[in-house]
C-alpha cells in the first residue's frame, strides 16, 4: 500500500523537511546565540552568507508543506476505492486511527508554514536582517510540528490495510451520530447559515479594513482564524447538503469527488489560501515597530489582507452559487 | 566617503593553499577625489577594490558607504548598490564581443527598466564626450586598445555611479593614450565623482589628477 506516487511522495516531502529542518537546528541555534549585526568578525560574516542559504532552503521545505495538504486530501479522496466501506477520503482516513489525526497535523503544518513564510518574506526584504533570530527560533519551534506531523503520517500510511473494513462519511457526519463533527452537521440551515455570511463579511470586512488602513491587524488574524472555522460548520451543514442535493448528506470530502465535479476544490483552496493570508497578518504585526520594517510589514500586511478578503469573498460567492443552482429546498420561503 | 575596518579577505580558507590577500585594512577614502592603491603585484590591490565595489565579501571586517553597512548586505540588495553607486572599469575591459560599442554601453543600464530611447541617447552622449560618437555602432574587437577603454569607461558610467573603480587602467595603454585617460580622470573629478583605482604606472601615481596614492605590500597598508 505505501509503494503509491502520491504516498511516496507525500513521506519523501514530510521526511525531508523534518531531515532539512533537523540538519538546520544547530545552525539556528548559532544564530539565535551568537548573531551580533554590529560586529564584524569572520564568525559574523560566516552566519550572514550562510542565513540566506538556509534560509532559502527552508523556504523551499515551507512552499513543499503548503503543496502537500492538497496532495494528502486529493490521495486521501482518490484511495477510498481501495478499502470495502470507503466512499470519500473519511472511509480512508477511518482505515486506521492516525489518519484523521495526520490530516489535522498536515493542516497545522500549513498555518505554520505559512506565516514563517510571512516573516522570512518580511525579513528579507530589510537589509539589516531584523528578524533572522525570530526566523530561527520559530524554525525550531516548527520542527516538532513537522516531525509530529510526519510520524502521523508515516504510521497512517504504513498501517494502511486494504482487508480493513471502513466506515464511510454516512456513519461520522450524520446529524444522528456522536462526537463534534456530527453535532456541527446536525445544526439547523439557517442559523449555519446566518453564522457562516455574518462571520465571512465580518472576516472580509476586517481584512479589507485592514488593507486600507493598516489597523487592526490581529483583529483581520482572529476575523480569519473565525472565517475558517465557520466555513467548515457552513460546509457540514449546510453547503454539502445543497452540493449532493441530498438533507442528510453532510460530508465535507465527498465534493471533492469527481461525481460532484471536484467542486470542493473550489472552495477550499481560496479558503486555505484566505485563511494562511490572513493569519501571515497577524503573524506579522508584531514587528511593524521594528525599525528597518516600519514601511516594508505594512505594505506586506495589506497584501496579505487584500489576499484573503478577495479569498473569503470568493468563498462566499461559490458558496452561493452552490445553494443557489441546487434543486434541494432546505429553507422555505 | 567609504570606510574599510579591519578588512581580512582569504581565499581557499581551510585548505592547505590557504592564502590571505588583505590582512588587517582599515582606511578611509574620502568622497570626490581620486584615490590610487600603489604596490607590486600580489599586493592586495585587486582584492581590496573588489571589497569596495562589492564584487566579493571580506572573510572579516566592513565596509560603511556614507552611513550605511554594505559588506553583509545581502545579495539582492548588493546588486541594487552594484548598478547605482559603482561603475567598474576592468583591466581587460571585459567588453562583450559581437556587440557594437553603443549596445556594451548601453547593457548595464537594461535592468535598471528605464525607457530604451533615454537610455540610447544617454549612451551616445556618454560616448560623445569620450569622442567615440563615430564608432558607436562598431563591434567593440574591431576597436582599438584606447577606443575599448574609452567603451569601457562610457558603459561604467551609463548608470551615473558615484564611485568609479578601475582597475590597472592604463595596463594595456601606451604613453599617449595613458596621458588621454587621464584627463578623462580629471573630468570625472570635475564632475564630483570618486575614483578609486589601482595602478602601478609612474604615469597615473604621480599624476596631478590622483589626490591620493595608498601603498600596499603583502595585504597590508604601507603608506598613504
Amino acid at each position: 500500500m505505501i509503494f503509491q506516487p502520491a504516498i511516496i511522495a507525500l513521506l519523501l516531502a514530510s521526511g525531508i523537511a523534518v531531515a532539512m529542518l533537523a540538519a538546520a537546528a544547530p545552525f539556528a541555534l548559532q544564530v539565535i546565540r551568537q548573531w551580533d549585526i554590529a560586529s564584524g568578525t569572520e564568525r559574523q560574516l560566516l552566519l550572514e552568507r550562510r542565513t540566506y542559504l538556509f534560509s532559502t532552503l527552508a523556504a523551499f521545505v515551507m512552499v513543499v508543506q503548503l503543496v502537500a495538504l492538497l496532495l494528502f486530501v486529493f490521495n486521501a479522496d482518490r484511495m477510498a476505492e481501495m478499502f470495502v466501506g470507503a466512499m470519500c477520503a473519511v472511509g480512508t482516513l477511518n482505515v486506521n486511527p492516525f489518519g484523521f489525526p495526520a490530516l489535522l497535523a498536515q493542516m497545522a503544518v500549513f498555518f505554520l508554514a505559512a506565516a514563517w513564510l510571512a516573516v522570512n518574506h518580511v525579513d528579507t526584504r530589510a537589509p539589516d536582517y531584523p528578524l533572522v533570530r525570530v526566523k530561527y527560533a520559530l524554525l525550531l519551534i516548527l520542527l516538532p510540528a513537522l516531525a509530529l506531523a510526519f510520524v502521523l503520517q508515516l504510521k497512517y500510511f504504513l498501517g494502511l490495510r486494504a482487508d480493513v473494513i471502513t466506515s464511510c462519511c454516512g456513519s461520522l457526519f450524520s446529524g444522528d451520530a456522536k462526537g463534534l463533527a456530527a453535532e456541527v452537521a446536525a445544526l439547523k440551515p439557517l442559523p449555519a447559515m446566518t453564522l457562516f455570511y455574518v462571520v465571512l463579511a465580518v472576516a472580509a470586512g476586517l481584512t479589507f479594513f485592514h488593507a486600507r488602513t493598516r489597523r487592526a491587524g490581529y483583529a483581520a488574524a482572529a476575523a480569519s482564524a473565525a472565517a475558517f472555522v465557520a466555513t467548515i460548520v457552513g460546509v457540514l451543514s449546510f453547503v454539502s447538503l445543497y452540493l449532493y442535493e441530498h438533507p442528510n448528506h453532510h460530508c465535507p470530502f465527498c465534493i471533492l469527488k469527481p461525481e460532484y465535479g471536484h467542486q470542493g476544490y473550489w472552495l477550499y483552496v481560496p479558503l486555505f489560501a484566505a485563511t494562511a493570508a490572513g493569519l501571515g497578518t497577524g503573524a506579522l504585526q508584531p514587528f511593524r515597530q521594528v525599525a528597518s520594517l516600519r514601511e516594508i510589514v505594512p505594505a506586506v500586511s495589506a497584501r496579505l489582507a487584500d489576499l484573503a478578503a478577495f479569498g473569503y469573498l470568493l468563498v462566499a460567492l461559490i458558496a452561493t452559487y452552490f445553494v443557489l443552482h441546487s434543486n434541494l429546498i432546505l429553507i422555505e420561503h | 566617503m567609504i570606510e574599510l575596518k579591519q578588512i581580512r579577505k582569504a581565499f581557499n580558507q581551510g585548505r592547505p593553499n590557504e592564502y590571505w590577500a588583505l590582512n588587517g585594512i582599515d582606511l578611509t577614502i574620502e568622497a570626490q577625489k581620486v584615490t590610487a592603491f600603489r604596490g607590486p603585484s600580489g599586493s592586495g590591490k585587486t582584492t581590496l577594490l573588489t571589497i569596495v565595489g562589492c564584487l566579493a565579501r571580506p572573510t572579516s571586517g566592513r565596509v560603511r558607504l556614507a552611513e550605511d553597512e554594505i559588506s553583509g548586505l545581502p545579495e539582492r540588495f548588493l546588486t541594487d548598490i552594484r548598478r547605482s553607486t559603482f561603475g567598474f572599469v576592468f583591466q581587460q575591459f571585459n567588453l562583450i564581443k559581437g556587440l557594437s560599442a553603443l549596445e556594451n554601453v548601453m547593457l548595464p543600464a537594461f535592468p535598471t527598466g528605464r525607457p530604451h530611447r533615454e537610455l540610447r541617447e544617454r549612451s551616445e552622449a556618454l560616448l560623445d564626450r569620450l569622442k567615440l560618437a563615430h564608432r558607436r555602432e562598431a563591434r567593440v574587437e574591431w576597436l582599438s586598445g584606447g577606443e575599448q577603454q574609452r567603451v569601457a569607461i562610457a558603459r561604467a558610467l551609463v548608470n551615473d555611479p558615484k564611485v568609479l573603480i578601475a582597475d590597472e587602467p592604463t595596463a594595456n595603454l601606451d604613453t599617449t593614450l595613458s596621458r588621454e585617460f587621464m584627463g578623462i580622470l580629471e573630468g570625472l573629478h570635475a564632475e564630483g565623482r570618486t575614483v578609486i583605482l589601482t595602478s602601478h604606472d609612474p604615469l597615473v601615481v604621480e599624476s596631478a589628477a590622483v589626490h591620493r596614492v595608498v601603498s600596499m605590500r603583502d595585504g597590508q597598508l604601507t603608506e598613504g
